[in-house]
């Protein structure tokens, strides 16, 4: 994907994908509202899970905004894929970017940060995280989703 | 956001969403409320509909710098809010109180 191909965008009851999205906290909010709305619209889920959904995923897509592209000369961008898989039930969320991987600074625990992946962990059923030279995907399983 | 004062106490009240577009505005308002020096301050967050981890930071910050002198607490309650500080021990760290009424209550022994 080049830089000046515009955001690809796509809903429906099996995908919400979002490519080359911005690595900013004004994108991440408009792409949380529309991630909310898309599993308003299609999924039934009580308000705890519903809630969630919606902060796990914001929490990825702001890790990747505010720490992926830290070390890069130019602004980088996200992709975010979600694929509904109804025979299981399962909810998956695949979020990407092309930037550094920054570890959990652990020592010592900063108390005002940091708090993105424990979140992501408690939030979701299942979490991975795969940092390579070319870039970070953070995958967010939930099992038990059901359509509307 | 709005701060309002009953005796000592400063209340910010927030509403709609606080994340990483918008924690900055939540820590110059608590930092207001903190310099002039009341006995406590309340965070309410009942008419919060979305609360990132920028937000939580900002409540740990704001429970440092306020120290010994000035009781810090926040109010919250649901799966967007109460929910999470709880997950992530938020509530280990800052009081928690469900309602402003009960906290107002601890504050005027």
């Amino acid at each position: 994907m080049t830089d000046s191909m515009p955001p690809a965008e796509l809903a429906d009851a099996e995908r919400f994908e979002r490519f080359g999205l911005d690595a900013d906290a004004r994108v991440v909010a408009q792409t949380r509202q529309e991630f909310a709305r898309w599993l308003q619209r299609f999924f039934a889920l009580d308000p705890v899970r519903y809630s969630d959904l919606v902060l796990a995923i914001n929490e990825a897509l702001a890790n990747a905004a505010e720490f992926a592209y830290r070390l890069a000369d130019h602004p980088g961008t996200i992709d975010l894929r979600a694929t509904y898989h109804p025979a299981e039930q399962k909810l998956l969320v695949d979020i990407c970017d092309q930037g550094t991987w920054r570890t959990r600074q652990i020592d010592p625990a900063p108390r005002t940060r940091g708090r993105g992946i424990p979140l992501m962990e408690v939030l979701s059923d299942q979490v991975a995280i795969e940092a390579s030279a070319d870039g970070t995907l953070v995958r967010l399983e939930w099992n038990g989703i059901n359509r509307i | 956001m709005t701060e309002r004062w009953i005796d000592r106490v400063a209340v910010v009240s927030v509403s709609g969403v606080v994340d990483m577009l918008t924690s900055s505005q939540l820590e110059t308002a608590i930092n207001g409320a903190l310099d002039q020096k009341p006995a406590a301050v309340v965070i309410d967050f009942t008419d919060v509909e979305f609360l990132a981890s920028a937000g939580m930071g900002v409540l740990v910050a704001a429970h440092d710098r306020a120290g010994s002198e000035i009781a810090f607490s926040v109010v919250a309650d649901g799966p967007a809010t109460s929910r999470p500080l709880k997950l992530v021990g938020i509530t280990e760290i800052v009081n928690m109180y469900p309602t402003l009424d009960g906290a107002l209550a601890d504050y005027q022994a």
